[in-house]
């Protein structure tokens, strides 16, 4: 227990850091309002002679997209490029000199930016699609497991992101890795667009994949509410399934990296 | 009791050797042409507790690396190191628990907040309980009056205030041991003394044992009483360091430089300065720039002051300076055997 006040310790420390920064935090929220805004014309006039595309109404796609936007942004955790910076400037070895575990310290540190992002994106989001877009978000189950879903998806792009910055540990620049990623997670995980419009085979591929356990999973839960809690609870056990597995990979490639490390300068 | 146990110790890299121009770095893409580098090569020593040892050598001998073995960051190629009779690398997050670090040219603060919100989080990270952290906040404060930069953001502040937050937090958790990894590095001689006198006061109240990396011969003549002299990954030196300022310590290099300097200037100081101080005086007298007389005094025999203030009577002296004897050539003395 008293190991998990140092990590919160940590959590705080970078949420603090998103509060400072202030003006940048201002204008997350003003840009946000600018994107919710301009998907909100484009899907309408998408939807302008047709009430139903792939099976959803505008509402579920809107909601779908103007929500995967700001849990695209609560989902990003950084851990890569916080890793590579870290290696490149030598600050790594600071870390490792502290009684810290330091894939915890990276996943504390990712989750206070998230909590930032939460409160700088997220909720305010909600807000507004509830209160000036009048988008119908229907109270049920789905409502009740979303946070809980998120949470995970969280972790799993984490362990994502936290993947890819050990390749730093053998090749100091990861910025074509990390973008690469950044584009298969954007377009296999349904945050681009839903995963019903991509055509059937494919789709099929895609839900075998851990992607969609970070966007499509949770987003569903939201925009699909009529379903019943062993479905929903499937889907939990499946993002679950996918934690797991991609910690064991996380901590399995760390074991390597960290004899390969070469700490830079001084 | 010995605190750090090292025993033939070796760490080797793998460096890729670059070609050159941009040609050389596309082959270097697909190089397989690699080299090894003996950053660390057989060394052995031990620390005892309480001990301030410096541990010098010119860039690239191999303390940096050494530093980062003890600390457990690295593992080492071959060799026994142990700290507290434990290995550091196998056993990495205990043994930090008893180890304080500080890399002058990095910091452990965290960059974006105020200065006390590192030390809230590193009170955390260590587990001191609110008393003992209470006791150390208030000693640090009557030490380097930190009070002042409590709500500063880190990097808002100088280096020299920086380092002094560093080092002090690096104490915070009461370490046995402290690696300070060139603490005065690009800081001024008053900020220099400071943090001297700091180390000097934390390593004596505590009987903390502080290993020291330094380019500065001043922060270890201020400090240690033994020094490790590393080079090329070998231990050249380990001894007591009288010895080596027996031999450069006292030596001081006076720059001066003189109105209507000519032909004959240098002769005449010799001849004055033979005159007042007689012939066995340990000064010598020569050039090694246009325009700056070298005159170097072994203070041992005479001291700089009645020098300078002799010089400055009988010429007309426009510019001075004093020049301490850098680290590289008490390593190039070393390496042609003045310490026998």
């Amino acid at each position: 227990m008293s190991q998990l006040r140092s990590y919160l310790a940590l959590l705080r420390g970078s949420y603090m850091v998103g509060m400072i920064y202030r003006y940048g935090f201002l204008f997350t929220i003003l840009g946000n309002i600018v994107y919710l805004s301009v998907s909100y014309f484009l899907w309408h006039s998408i939807y302008h002679n047709v009430a139903v595309i792939h099976g959803l109404t505008f509402d579920q796609t809107f909601l779908y997209v103007a929500l995967g936007s700001a849990v695209f942004i609560l989902l990003k955790t950084y851990a890569d490029w916080l890793i590579s910076y870290e290696i490149r400037e030598g600050m790594i070895a600071v870390y490792l000199t502290k009684p810290v575990d330091y894939q915890l310290y990276a996943l504390f540190t990712s989750l206070g930016s998230g909590l930032m992002n939460l409160t700088a994106i997220t909720i305010p989001t909600i807000l507004l699609l509830t209160l000036v877009f009048k988008v119908h978000i229907a109270v049920g189950p789905g409502l009740i497991v979303f946070p809980l879903s998120l949470f995970l998806a969280f972790m799993i792009s984490f362990n994502f992101d936290y993947l890819v910055g050990l390749m730093a540990f053998y090749n100091e620049s990861i910025w074509g890795l990390t973008i690469t990623k950044e584009v298969l997670i954007t377009t296999l995980s349904g945050a681009l667009i839903p995963l019903q419009f991509f055509p059937g085979a494919i789709q099929k591929i895609l839900l075998a994949l851990p992607f969609q356990a970070i966007y499509y999973t949770p987003l569903m839960m939201v925009t699909q509410p009529d379903q019943n809690w062993p479905v929903f609870l499937q889907m939990l056990a499946v993002q679950i399934f996918w934690l797991v597995i991609t910690f064991i990979l996380t901590r399995l490639v760390y074991e390597q990296a960290v004899k390969v490390l070469r700490v830079s300068g001084g | 009791m010995s605190l750090i146990h090292i025993q033939n110790l070796n760490k080797h890299f793998k460096v890729l050797n670059r070609r050159e121009g941009l040609g050389g770095a596309f082959r270097d893409l697909f190089s397989g042409d690699y080299r090894t580098v003996k950053a660390v090569d057989g060394i052995s020593y031990d620390i005892d507790i309480g001990e301030i040892v410096g541990y010098i050598g010119p860039n690239g001998a191999g303390k940096s690396t050494t530093i980062k073995m003890m600390t457990g960051i690295l593992k080492p190629t071959s060799g026994t190191i142990l700290v507290n009779g434990q290995p550091p690398y196998a056993n990495r997050i205990h043994q930090a628990q008893i180890m304080g670090v500080v890399f002058g040219q990095r910091t452990q603060l965290w960059w974006d907040l105020p200065v006390i919100e590192s030390f809230k989080i590193l009170k955390e990270i260590y587990k001191v309980d609110q008393d003992t952290f209470d006791r150390h906040m208030g000693m640090f404060n009557e030490l380097v009056e930190l009070k002042a930069l409590y709500t500063q953001q880190v990097r808002t502040l100088s280096l020299g205030q920086r380092m002094l937050c560093d080092i002090t937090a690096s104490f915070l958790h009461n370490p046995q041991v402290v690696f300070l990894d060139e603490p005065t590095i690009g800081l001024d001689i008053s900020i220099k003394t400071k943090i001297r006198s700091v180390i000097k006061e934390l390593n004596q109240t505590r009987k903390t044992t502080i290993i020291l990396t330094t380019h500065d011969l001043g922060d270890v003549e201020a400090l240690c009483q033994r020094i490790i002299i590393i080079d090329k990954g070998k231990i050249l030196f380990d001894g007591d360091i009288k010895k080596v300022t027996a031999l450069f310590g006292a030596y001081r290099t006076l720059k001066i430089q003189i109105d209507h300097f000519s032909e004959t200037t240098l002769d005449d100081l010799q001849a004055k300065v033979t005159q007042k101080f007689g012939e066995k005086n340990g000064i010598t007298i020569g050039q090694t720039e246009e325009l700056w007389t070298d005159i170097t005094i072994d203070q041992a025999c005479t001291p700089l002051s009645d020098v300078l203030s002799f010089v400055m009577a009988k010429f007309q002296v426009f510019d001075v300076r004093i020049v301490e004897i850098s680290m590289e050539s008490v390593v190039q003395k070393v390496y042609d055997g003045a310490l026998g």
